[in-house]
């Protein structure tokens, strides 16, 4: 991975969380169909693995449900969606993030005009 | 690719990565690596070449899947939300302050509990007995039946009291079976008590004689005088024997209020005290007339047992 790949990764690791519950809000998924809608989304660089493994911690913890669809012409399918804990936890999240980005892009407004030192 | 290199691909790929998860606690690597396979097929599927090239080497896979699921994880079961949330309720209410002053005061009331767990057992026992025995919560000394009642329970309350006050301390088996024991006899006695109000206001009939002096009550406090039988069609019906749960026939007293009651003789000479309705007149002479009365609505589901005609094929055309 070049330097801007790894900076990602460590940035998205707090938020892996965040983004696969998003995700999940808008429609059940299975695993692969997750990794390839955050990349849709614009997170490029995320790894298959990051992502499988969120979706384990996840469903561990509580805040997933998981189903299998039946399938005549491929493999059946996991499919995992938010119950009320993981809608919980979205909410809680999200505000915590919407928060978070305002303070982190005031502190870097000065920097990103060039005024910054 | 074909299809059998990349099953073998993903087989292959798969152990490695297992391979290199293999110190974690089995049952935590169990969560972790359920869907392993399945994702390294999609992943095969689309991506047309060896999986390493995609993902790169297993084992950085593995380190990836590792990190993301942090394996400080305590417990390797997926724990029912619901569970979960019922705990952590469990939890505030028993770390709440009243929650604490009740239960430093709970030792104070054990004596109390020995006395009451010795008077339920006794209670079971005669329910188990004898279930249509009337229960009175204190007996009535002057019947032997009550009189065995009061020993009983005296007896066992010693017994009870002896066992609470025990300094020494059961084994943790021992002390299970007590702690159930305990409770069981709290639960079954809640519907125990339930019981003993809820007689029916007809009075016990301890003799089966015809015409004994206490009359029978109904909830209002009008003494029943007359019963009236319908069939399940709404028919009055006439010269219905009734007996109660003994056996014994059920017999008014009628002669309460202003009405006198013709019973009708049995071949033997007695008169028959329990056929319902009971002909009765007023002191004025003019007969009892039936009460009116509003019949329930029976179920639909089965068809009365009137016959119905149905239209049959015209015979003669």
């Amino acid at each position: 991975m070049n330097q801007a790949e790894v900076d990602t990764t460590q940035l998205l690791k707090g938020v892996l969380d965040l983004a696969v519950l998003a995700v999940l809000a808008e429609a059940d998924s299975y695993g692969y169909d997750v990794v390839r809608r955050l990349r849709e989304n614009g997170l490029d660089h995320v790894g298959d693995a990051s992502v499988y493994g969120t979706l384990r911690r996840l469903y561990q913890a509580g805040a997933l449900n998981s189903y299998v669809v039946p399938s005549d012409e491929g493999p059946h399918r996991k499919y995992y969606g938010l119950n009320n804990r993981g809608r919980k936890a979205l909410d809680q999240s999200a505000q915590t993030w919407v928060s978070l980005s305002k303070a982190l892009n005031h502190l870097l407004n000065g920097r990103s005009n060039g005024h910054g030192k | 690719m074909a299809s059998n290199d990349q099953a073998s691909d993903v087989a292959t790929y798969a152990a490695s990565v297992r391979t290199a998860l293999a110190d974690l606690p089995p049952d935590q690597a169990e969560v972790l690596l359920e869907d392993l396979e399945d994702h390294l097929r999609e992943v095969a599927a689309e991506a047309g070449g060896p999986l390493a090239e995609r993902l790169g080497p297993p084992e950085q896979y593995a380190q990836e899947l590792r990190a993301a699921y942090g394996a400080t994880h305590a417990g390797g079961t997926r724990q029912d939300p619901a569970l979960r949330d019922f705990k952590l309720a469990v939890r505030s209410v028993t770390a709440s302050a009243w929650f604490g002053q009740v239960r430093a005061f709970l030792p104070e009331l054990r004596p109390a509990w020995w006395v009451l767990r010795a008077y339920v057992v006794v209670l079971l026992l005669l329910e188990a007995f004898s279930p249509s025995y009337n229960l009175r919560p204190i007996p009535n000394p002057f019947s032997s039946r009550g009189l065995l009642e009061i020993i009983a329970a005296a007896i066992a309350i010693v017994v009870s009291i002896r066992l609470g006050r025990q300094r020494r301390p059961l084994a943790k088996r021992g002390r299970l079976i007590a702690i159930g024991a305990n409770v069981a006899i709290a639960l079954i006695a809640l519907p125990v008590f339930a019981r003993m109000g809820t007689f029916p206001s007809i009075a016990m009939m301890e003799s089966g004689v015809a015409g004994q002096s206490q009359p029978l009550i109904l909830p209002n406090g009008d003494a029943l005088t007359n019963i009236y039988p319908y069939s399940r069609d709404g028919k009055p019906l006439t010269d219905v024997l009734l007996y109660d749960q003994e056996g014994r026939p059920l017999t008014t007293s009628p002669n309460v209020g202003d009405v006198t009651t013709e019973y009708p003789l049995g071949a033997d000479g007695q008169p028959i005290t329990n056929a319902y309705p009971l002909r009765q007149r007023h002191l004025n002479g003019d007969p009892v007339s039936a009460p009116r009365v509003a019949l329930p609505p029976w179920p639909a589901a089965s068809p009365t047992a009137s016959p119905t005609l149905s239209p049959s094929p015209s015979p003669t055309h």
